[in-house]
């Protein structure tokens, strides 16, 4: 035969081949077969596609209208004897590679439940398939999530004779499981710790679904006993008509807010609480969150610092009408030519009586701090011509500005007039509380080995400061003598309306 | 047989016991032969399941299939054999055009 000869003969023949393979994979794909034959290694079996129809449609369904899943079937040798394209991909290993090998040649199969194992195994033995998951970890150690349907494959005569196995990476699904896992951990966390009252309602029934751990605290209900019931019941809102208003409310604007609500425990005990209530989709249902916050302790903080700023406002409002009382009097009494500066002298008293204050926040002064501060100019003089002496005595504020204002008036006019106008006069302060009934409080400024000593010509505002002025502000009674031996004031006045209470702002 | 009694078809058809589709293609193969080849041909019918080494001879994969052994070249057609007219074109007992109009 011709060489040409034989080669068309062999192009014939390999067309012809090439025909059948094309019409055997259009015919398996058409439905037309009910068996194949499969080579094995103790040869060629039969694999019938049992159960007729409906096991044929799910033997194309699986194998080829599914081809995503990856397919793999062993003989009852265990051994590959056919593998997909999605199999070739997953496990990266060609039909050729695997087959006649051993699966755990592929990947090793772990299970995530080691009950798993055996479930496959007894789901085989009694229906002949197993559904379920585990991991395959590749050569690579890569780990797959996978979804698998396991059916036995039998024999004409229904001996089993190897098994087919779908499988599906769930790998991405497995870790979104795990997210939401980790999510859910999270945020139930949060649930749990939370420092606010957290209670989640049914719209529709609008009843408590669940209750934190700190909301059974706030209330001294368990949660068993939260569970199931209204709000008003529980004592959170006044009755079933606000719970079915709060809801209505909730339906138009998705967020209701009450700012102070008052609430009881189960004990008794009241609190204030601020409340937003959201309505929220959960998985397409509607879920009412309320978080309740005790804000007792703020609503004081908050009475508090109203109560502060009117105390603060009063006394500013004080302390300018003594101030311009002061400026007045100055004015009207002194000579005009030194009237800034003693205007400016007394307001300095003043101040450092304010600022005495302040540090003692608003409440009281020591008598003996006092003295010192108004007598801040002589300072170097105290303990050798100025004498200080009495106990521990704290005055209200109103008895500090008073008593303030007169020794700093008393410690001028000795620097300009008395016993501190020379070189060797004394000042003797002194100031006791009596056992009487009811207790008197007693204060002196004696001066000694002054100049001598001339009464004022006329009253200045001067006298009126160490006398009207602090007999107004603390009830009391002064005295002044103007001896030859020196320069006397005294001051009595009852204890109560002198020294300072326990409250502040006195 | 003598050699001048050797018909000129000679069929062999693989079957899988006694599936659905191994009996119809008997059936149907029968039906058609005696239609249409009435005294030319001989069918010889092979059941996998009882003697499987057999499907190594004709390189069989999926049953049911039928094998035209002579005359040659040697044809294959998978399936019942329902269609009649694909069975006559396999055959050639009919022209591939005559089928596919």
């Amino acid at each position: 035969m011709a060489p040409d000869a034989t080669i068309r003969r062999e192009n014939a023949a390999l067309q012809m081949r090439l025909e059948e393979a094309e019409e055997t994979l259009r015919a398996i794909r058409g439905g037309d077969v009910d068996a194949l034959v499969i080579e094995g290694t103790s040869g060629p079996q039969v694999y019938t596609l049992q159960g007729h129809d409906a096991e044929a449609n799910r033997f194309r369904g699986e194998m080829l209208a599914q081809v995503s899943d990856a397919v793999l079937a062993i003989d009852g040798d265990q051994s590959i004897v056919y593998l997909n394209a999605a199999a070739e991909r997953l496990y990266g290993f060609t039909l050729a590679q695997a087959l006649g090998r051993r699966m755990s040649d592929i990947f090793e199969t772990r299970w995530e439940m080691p009950a798993d194992e055996q479930a496959a195994i007894g789901g085989l033995e009694s229906d002949g398939e197993w559904r379920g998951e585990a991991v395959h970890v590749l050569h690579d150690g890569r780990m797959l999530h996978v979804d698998i349907g396991v059916t036995r494959l039998r024999k004409a005569n229904g001996a089993p004779n190897g098994v087919l196995a779908v499988i599906r990476d769930v790998t991405e699904r497995k870790q979104h499981e795990l997210a939401v896992l980790v999510s859910e951990i999270r945020y139930r966390r949060l649930f749990e710790t939370a420092h606010d009252g957290i209670l989640i309602l049914d719209p529709a029934t609008r009843k408590i679904v669940d209750a934190n751990p700190f909301m059974t605290q706030m209330l001294g209900y368990s949660r068993a006993e939260l569970v199931g019931r209204e709000l008003f019941e529980i004592g959170l809102l006044q009755d079933e008509a606000a719970s079915q208003e709060m809801v209505r409310r909730l339906n138009l604007t998705r967020q209701v807010r009450y700012d102070n609500l008052p609430l009881e425990s189960q004990s008794g005990r009241h609190q204030d609480v601020e409340v937003v209530a959201n309505l929220y989709d959960e998985n397409g249902h509607p879920v009412i969150q309320c978080n309740i916050r005790d804000i007792t302790e703020r609503r004081r903080n908050e009475d508090h610092v109203k109560l502060l700023m009117a105390e603060v406002n009063h006394r500013a409002k004080n302390l300018l009408a003594v101030v311009q009382a002061v400026a007045d009097q100055t004015a009207k009494y002194g000579d005009p030519a030194t009237f800034g500066a003693r205007l400016s002298d007394r307001i300095a008293g003043i101040a450092a009586g304010q600022d005495l204050l302040v540090r003692n926040l608003w409440q009281g002064v020591e008598v003996t701090d006092l003295v010192r501060v108004q007598l801040a100019h002589f300072h170097e003089l105290i303990g050798t011509r100025v004498h200080i002496d009495g106990p521990a005595a704290r005055l209200s504020a109103a008895a500090a500005q008073g008593i303030g204002m007169a020794i700093h008036e008393l410690a001028t006019n000795a620097a300009k007039y008395g016993a501190l106008s020379n070189r060797d006069g004394q000042v003797h302060i002194a100031w006791s509380l009596s056992t009487s009934t009811p207790p008197q409080f007693a204060m002196s400024w004696r001066e000694t080995g002054g100049p001598p000593v001339v009464l004022p010509i006329r009253k200045g505002f001067g006298q009126i400061v160490v006398g009207r002025m602090v007999e107004a502000a603390i009830e009391g009674k002064v005295i002044t003598e103007f001896a030859t031996s020196g320069f006397h004031w005294s001051l009595t006045a009852p204890a109560a309306a002198t020294l300072a209470s326990a409250e502040p702002g006195t | 047989m003598s050699p001048d009694l050797v018909p000129p078809f000679q069929l062999r058809l693989y079957i899988a016991g006694h599936t659905e589709r191994s009996r119809a293609a008997v059936a149907n193969l029968q039906r058609i032969c005696q239609t249409h080849l009435a005294g030319q041909y001989s069918i010889e019918v092979i059941d996998l399941i009882e003697t499987p080494q057999r499907a190594a001879s004709d390189q069989i994969l999926a049953i049911p299939t039928l094998v035209r052994r002579l005359p040659k070249p040697i044809r294959k057609i998978i399936g019942d054999l329902s269609n009649e007219g694909r069975v006559l074109v396999g055959l050639n007992l009919m022209p591939e055009a005559a089928y596919s109009s």
